[in-house]
């Protein structure tokens, strides 16, 4: 137990610390009290005037909504053995189609409709790229590399030329309707929202689906050996084909939570590279749906920690990036050893 | 029409062509052996970044251009041994290099480059000069071509041919060719398959890092925060679209800085009375990648070892 499972998780940490140490000192601040201010902007305390754990809980929450439902659709693909890094063009067009959708008239349960037609628009857009897996034997990688930079000028020149809100100078679409949006978590919040809530219900909810359902264990067994879960007579084409379009519609479904949660409009730079931060978060969980609600808590932390290190002190916010880098080295190199198969 | 598609317009297309057909190589180099190289695009950035830092310290581009290769090389080797030592999977690899590359350029750019400016220090540095051909860059017909070019362009258009000569006229080539196709029969035959992977990871490190170095010592003359901005993607789409062969690997390449310098030029200038959206024409290079994956171009067939 101790070799096997505590000690790469504790070498792990190690090394994480060790870098972010040498990143911090390398920035010329004190190392003790910057990890202190990276504390203070994970979790809130040590509590200061200036600082209450509200704020960070704010930031951290909103993070966590997000990367959570991106972790999921990348870890959703891994199962079924394909490996979305196209979440960050799904996401664009989800928050794209929900932002639309928002701003239409005499809707029924706006919100609702909104997030839907988000994460139809996800699904869409990694459609064709399983499809060319499926069909073609394309790898979905590169298809879903070249999604993401079409969903990036597609998503940008709609914005700018075509669903523009005429009155403002800023290229981004008219606020959405009241209705369509999600209320915050708490009042004196600014950006997380109770997608949270639906963010923990799809973990959960998937949770049950891949481990206690035969479609899961299908999907499962597709992504561990497609070959032997052919002989098998899973569909295994079929089951790639339904996981992808799932974690299209979780991608999707992250760019509408932003946008009915927090920032009620698309606008020109939308946030997209939570998508690929939901390949960490995936990674680090192992897949398993349930554990993305810790890594995913776990990264927003980070995230957080260092961005407050940033605004007290000016260390560069890309320390954060380096740490995801390396995080996700360790994780590969120890934890997924590829097999010899055939792919 | 005439004012839209000039020299000028090929010459332009051939310098944005230059980083791509460089990285779309070192990408062929890897791939060629059997190892998927998503982390084009961070060694393109850790190049740029290597090669400003180098030239800034210096005043060298040639330090400044050896700094991004030594540069490009860690990050190749990174990729080598994730890969073949500690077998892990080749994406999962090449999205941390890429993360790590955004990560540690910016950082140090923040921490080694910017104070340096604010002490008044210009953040243009010596570049290369334009390549002379002794007189042939002035020939009517290669003027338009050559004129101005460096001499990292230059080398781009001739690697291709190189490379092909390499690849299918030499035993390395077909041991190449060997170990890309299927590893364990080429071993099985004594070819040192490993030794291979890693000269051709190698080879990408060193490519896709002067294709960075390009775009500092040869066309801007600065370094910017993520400043690759998605070449070393469009590099694996041109690789892609060229049929992992050097010459439709680099020609595919070409077509796509076509594409930028078309962008360029239409900015803001109507076509036959129609304002062309520039986002949908940057997009047409991976929208054409796209259409190639269907089958729509004929059949598309990786090394058939590829990522194993």
């Amino acid at each position: 137990m101790f070799r096997a499972r505590l000690l790469p998780a504790l070498l792990g940490a190690a090394i994480v610390l060790t870098v972010l140490t040498v990143l911090v000192a390398a920035a010329g601040k004190p190392v003790g009290k910057s990890f202190l201010i990276i504390l203070q902007g994970a979790i809130g305390y040590p509590r200061t005037e200036a600082f209450s754990p509200a704020d960070a809980w704010d930031a951290v929450l909103h993070d966590m909504t997000l990367l959570v439902l991106t972790g999921l659709s990348v870890a959703i693909a891994l199962q079924a053995g394909l490996f979305n890094i196209g979440a960050a063009g799904q996401l664009l067009a989800g928050a794209l189609a929900a932002a639309w959708v928002g701003t239409l008239q005499g809707v029924p349960m706006h919100s609702l409709v909104a997030l839907l037609g988000g994460m139809a628009a996800g699904a869409l857009w990694a459609l064709v790229p399983v499809w060319l897996k499926v069909r073609r034997g394309a790898h979905e990688v590169i298809s879903t590399i070249m999604f993401n930079y079409i969903a990036l000028y597609l998503t940008h020149w709609l914005v700018t030329e075509r669903l523009k809100d005429p009155a403002s100078d800023a290229p981004q679409t008219v606020a959405i309707a009241e209705a369509a949006r999600l209320p915050l978590l708490r009042d004196d919040l600014l950006q997380a929202s109770w997608g949270l809530g639906i963010a923990v219900l799809v973990a959960l909810a998937l949770w049950l689906v891949l481990y206690r359902t035969v479609w899961g264990y299908e999907v499962r067994a597709t992504g561990a050996n497609r070959d032997a879960a052919d002989a098998a007579g899973v569909p295994t084409a079929r089951r790639m084909v339904e996981a992808m379009l799932l974690s299209g519609a979780l991608a999707g479904l992250a760019g509408a939570v932003e946008v009915c949660g927090t920032q009620y409009r698309f606008f020109e730079g939308f946030p997209s590279e939570y998508g690929f931060d939901g390949i960490a978060v995936a990674l680090l969980a192992g897949n398993h749906p349930a554990l993305t609600l810790v890594s995913g808590w776990l990264m927003s932390a980070l995230r957080s920690g260092t961005y407050h290190l940033h605004a007290e002190t000016g260390a560069p916010k890309e320390i954060a990036t380096v740490l995801q880098a390396v995080l996700i080295l360790y994780v590969a190199a120890v934890y997924l050893r590829r097999r010899r198969i055939e792919t | 029409m005439s004012e839209l598609f000039d020299a000028q317009l090929v010459g332009t297309a051939i310098r944005q062509a230059t980083p791509l057909i460089l990285a779309a190589l070192g990408g062929l180099m890897s791939e060629r052996v059997g190892v998927i190289n998503i982390g084009l695009e961070g060694k393109i950035l850790m190049g740029a970044f290597a090669a400003a830092l180098g030239t800034l310290l210096t005043g060298s581009p040639l330090v400044g251009l050896i700094c991004a290769i030594v540069v490009g090389l860690a990050l190749a080797l990174l990729h080598a041994v994730a890969t073949q030592e500690l077998r892990t999977d080749h994406i999962v690899s090449g999205v941390a290099i890429n993360l790590l590359a955004l990560g540690l350029s910016t950082y140090l750019f923040r921490q080694i480059i910017v104070p340096r400016e604010e002490a008044g220090e210009s953040s243009v540095v010596r570049m290369f000069g334009a390549a002379s051909l002794g007189g042939l860059e002035n020939l009517p017909g290669l003027n338009a071509l050559l004129k101005d070019q460096s001499w990292l362009t230059l080398f781009a258009l001739v690697l291709p041919f190189l490379l092909l000569v390499l690849l299918t006229r030499t035993r390395w080539g077909l041991r190449v060719y060997a170990v890309g196709n299927d590893s364990i029969k080429a071993r099985t035959m004594g070819v040192p398959v490993k030794r291979l992977r890693y000269l051709g990871v190698l080879w990408s490190g060193v490519l896709a890092s002067m294709a960075g170095a390009f775009l500092v010592l040869a066309a801007t003359g600065q370094f910017r925060e993520n400043m690759s901005a998605g070449r070393g993607f469009i590099a694996l789409a041109a690789l892609i679209f060229g049929r992992w062969h050097p010459l439709g690997a680099a020609g595919a390449a070409l077509g796509f800085g076509f594409f930028e310098a078309l962008q360029m030029r239409l900015q803001g200038q109507p076509v036959f009375g129609v304002q062309l959206p520039t986002d949908l024409l940057l997009m047409l290079p991976y929208l054409l990648t796209v259409i190639a994956l269907m089958g729509l171009l004929g059949k598309m067939k990786p090394p058939s070892d590829l990522g194993n």
